[in-house]
């Protein structure tokens, strides 16, 4: 699992590489909290770009619906981008379709917290 | 009439989350070998992700001196997978439905639900410390 870290402008842009299973999901949970506690309660805008993220279980699905309710919390959004049929299936199967806004490109994301 | 093909594997763990990979490595090369589709071998990879996750951490809490044992059983029409752990058990009626509204923000509690979600039948023995799920290479008329 490797997740580099990304800004653009107030953007936090996660690329994530690996499959969010089991124990891997730690790293994912830890970046996104050091990034909410750096916040300090400001809003955070946040895209998890899955591109290369070819599965994801339970405990990867519940990272990112942590990061979701956490960083809502602020009034801050975090958003989907590049994900995989198996991921968006898990996701409506999960009945969280209407919870994440997910994008085919950095730039529609970006420009989804303007 | 031509013989059935049966195989049988056997997958005893000591309980760590270090080895998952090792579930995953197994259940992806018979998924392969049995020629699901892609979309049910991606399905079924997760109920079975699933249901070691589940007997190694809340079943045998993460003690690697207690085993989860995973059983394939390999069918030509079928795969049966039973997994076995040496927890105290749970009550499946007394886990929340993780599609309630209340629970949907929840961060954890969907394992069972995508098991079921994802495999043909899923059944709980022994007070859930064995899970036996099949999945079907053609799905039964009900």
């Amino acid at each position: 699992m490797q997740i580099n870290l990304r800004n653009k402008g107030n953007v936090i842009i996660l690329d994530i590489e690996g499959n969010l299973v089991g124990p891997n999901t730690i790293a994912l949970k830890n970046i996104i909290d050091d990034q909410i506690r750096e916040s300090a309660g400001e809003p955070v805008f946040m895209i998890l770009n899955m591109e290369r993220v070819q599965m994801m279980d339970s405990s990867g699905l519940g990272v990112i619906v942590a990061a979701y309710a956490s960083i809502r919390r602020n009034n801050g959004r975090v958003v989907l981008l590049n994900i995989g049929g198996n991921i968006r299936s898990l996701i409506v199967m999960a009945k969280l379709v209407t919870i994440f806004d997910r994008y085919d490109t950095e730039a529609e994301a970006i420009a989804s917290f303007l | 009439m031509g013989e059935k093909t049966q195989w049988r594997i056997f997958l005893s763990l000591p309980s760590t989350m270090q080895l998952i990979y090792l579930i995953d490595t197994v259940i992806s090369d018979i998924l392969r070998e049995m020629n699901f589709d892609e979309e049910t071998q991606e399905h079924v990879n997760l109920a079975v992700i699933e249901a070691g996750t589940n007997a190694i951490k809340h079943g045998n809490k993460e003690d690697i001196n207690k085993n989860a044992t995973l059983e394939f059983l390999i069918e030509d029409d079928k795969l049966t997978v039973v997994v076995t752990d040496e927890g105290p058990g749970f009550e499946r009626e007394d886990v929340a439905n993780p599609l309630e509204p209340e629970n949907l923000l929840k961060s954890s509690g969907r394992g069972l639900f995508l098991m079921e979600a994802c495999m043909d039948e899923v059944v709980y023995e022994a007070k859930g410390t064995i899970v036996k799920m099949v999945k079907y290479k053609q799905r039964p008329n009900l």
